[in-house]
């Protein structure tokens, strides 16, 4: 997908790119809880994940209540894959979701979806 | 995506020919007045291959867009990017009018495909007959 | 083999039959839409969906009921009125459209069978204006709003009425394209109406709790805080449009006309009580 999305620049770009992506995500695993903060950022941001729009979330203010409250994931979820499909796409495990399709309707960016997975999993 | 691609390609180096042929012919005209080098200067920026591509990605954009409608399912934003993406151009940024029309592109076949998806979908199951 | 054969074709067979169930009548819609909301507030009577939120929030009524005491769309209706009775340049009025007017909002939405199309109030309205050489008002915002104000308030207590007439396939063409529209998800945020007015009908979002769709239309032209004026039900359509990131469609444009006379069905027996205050 980055590659995709960047075709246009030539293929060294793209590598440095695709090198540059990798720098950041060795940083980020070295510093997780930064990435947490930025995912929380995220989810809780009205334009972005708005998650708080439908879920309780501990240190979230003025939840709805469409959806379940996001605690314990790790015991809802086997594996932190599994919950980046959901919020990927949850129409794929449910048809009547009202969630939205946050990666595949692109309403969020690849790199915001992973630290909103990496937030949400932390939960 | 990569036909599209390669026919975006194609059609860009026709483009590039064409310009190129134009570029010798006024050259050749305006050496005669004796204006060579402002001729230079003013056709310069039109050779950059990046403006061609980004017109014909806005284009192909736009069309997206159009096919979304056409099955009511347009998404609100659409436009505006493509909006946008004519007005970096216009100041020269292909680069973001690049951008701008790669996004539009992808919400018009969203848009397309979201409604396709629901073509044959009767009433919801909580909705007891 | 020839059992292969055979239960693949029952299977068609029972397929085609399930399909074939699907197609509901208009009748059979209402039903089903209106236990839908009797299950899930036992409590709360018919009439009272015409309240729409405020007939599910006891919190939010309260502020309600104060900001009807001195209702906001008060000036809208006089307004109106004054509309109403002022003569277009050619010394007619809409007297000369409406003869039954002013309190004719229950006629609305109706089936057309010659202009093959729902008409609505406002379209009806704009129609008369410019069959008596007016400019058309515009749909969602201004003095339409005032004059629809005026019609609303004095067809208050009639009942919602639509009909679905059997005599034209194209009126029910129209009322299935409008129920297709209200189960169809749009836009990037991929809601249907019904994902929130139906299925989540009551929950809440953020602190705001999702209206019932049953009586969404008995009370337009509303006074919504958050327009600070009142506003028509297309204007309404199109802001929930582009919540869910879609675009809006054209007031009054075949799509919004046609999932008012679904939507409007919804609300059958219903007693009109517009204009309306909301927040």
């Amino acid at each position: 997908m980055f590659v995709k999305s960047r075709k246009w620049i030539g293929m060294s770009s793209t590598i440095a790119v695709l090198a540059g992506q990798f720098l950041i995500m060795h940083v980020s695993v070295a510093a997780g809880s930064s990435v947490i903060e930025e995912g929380k950022a995220i989810a809780f941001d009205r334009k972005k994940g708005n998650c708080l729009a439908c879920h309780m979330i501990t240190g979230g203010n003025l939840p709805g209540n469409i959806a379940p409250p996001l605690i314990a994931m790790k015991g809802r979820y086997t594996n932190k894959e599994d919950l980046r499909k959901q919020i990927w796409d949850p129409t794929i495990a449910n048809p009547e979701s009202s969630m939205p399709p946050f990666g595949k309707h692109e309403v969020l960016t690849k790199a915001e979806l992973d630290k909103v997975v990496e937030f949400i999993w932390s939960l | 995506m990569i036909s599209n691609l390669m026919k975006a390609k194609n059609r860009e180096f026709f483009r590039m020919q064409i310009k190129s042929m134009l570029k010798i012919v006024s050259l050749a005209l305006l050496l005669g007045f004796g204006l060579a080098t402002q001729a230079e200067q003013t056709a310069a920026p039109a050779a950059d291959p990046k403006i061609a591509k980004a017109q014909q990605m806005i284009d192909d954009a736009d069309k997206a867009r159009k096919k979304a409608a056409s099955v009511e399912s347009e998404w609100r934003d659409t436009g505006k990017m493509i909006k946008m993406a004519k007005e970096a151009l216009k100041k020269g940024d292909s680069v973001k009018a690049m951008q701008l029309a790669a996004k539009a592109h992808k919400q018009g076949v969203l848009g397309y495909q979201q409604a396709m998806a629901q073509k044959d979908q009767g009433t919801p199951s909580y909705l007891k007959y | 083999m020839k059992k292969i054969i055979q239960s693949l074709a029952l299977l068609a067979l029972s397929g085609s039959i399930a399909i074939s169930a699907q197609a509901t009548t208009p009748e059979e819609d209402l039903a089903a839409f209106q236990n839908f909301f009797k299950n899930r507030f036992p409590g709360v009577p018919m009439e009272e969906y015409t309240n729409g939120v405020y007939s599910i929030d006891p919190i939010g009524r309260e502020n309600w009921e104060a900001i009807e005491e001195f209702p906001p769309y008060e000036p809208f209706i006089d307004e109106g009125q004054s509309m109403w009775e002022t003569p277009f340049a050619n010394g007619k009025t809409y007297k000369d459209c409406f003869p039954d007017g002013p309190s004719i909002k229950g006629k609305f939405p109706y089936w057309d069978k010659q202009q093959g199309m729902v008409i609505t109030l406002p379209l009806a309205i704009n129609q008369c204006r410019e069959a008596n050489g007016e400019k058309p008002l515009k749909y969602k915002k201004g003095p339409i709003n005032n004059i629809l104000s005026y019609i609303a308030y004095e067809s208050r207590g009639q009942a919602t009425n639509v009909v679905v007439p059997e005599d034209d396939p194209k009126a029910l063409e129209a009322y299935e394209a409008g129920k297709k529209f209200y189960y169809t998800r749009r836009g990037q945020l991929n809601f249907s109406c019904a994902n929130c007015h139906l299925q989540n009908a009551g929950m809440k979002i953020r602190s705001d709790i999702l209206s019932p769709a049953l009586g969404h239309t008995t009370h337009f032209p509303v006074y919504r805080s958050k327009w600070g004026t009142v506003g028509t039900l297309h204007r309404r359509f199109t802001g929930c449009n582009k919540q869910v990131r879609a675009k809006p469609f054209k007031a009054h444009g075949e799509q919004y006309r046609n999932l008012e006379y679904f939507l409007t069905y919804m609300s059958n027996g219903l007693p009109l009580n517009g204009p309306g205050a909301r927040k």
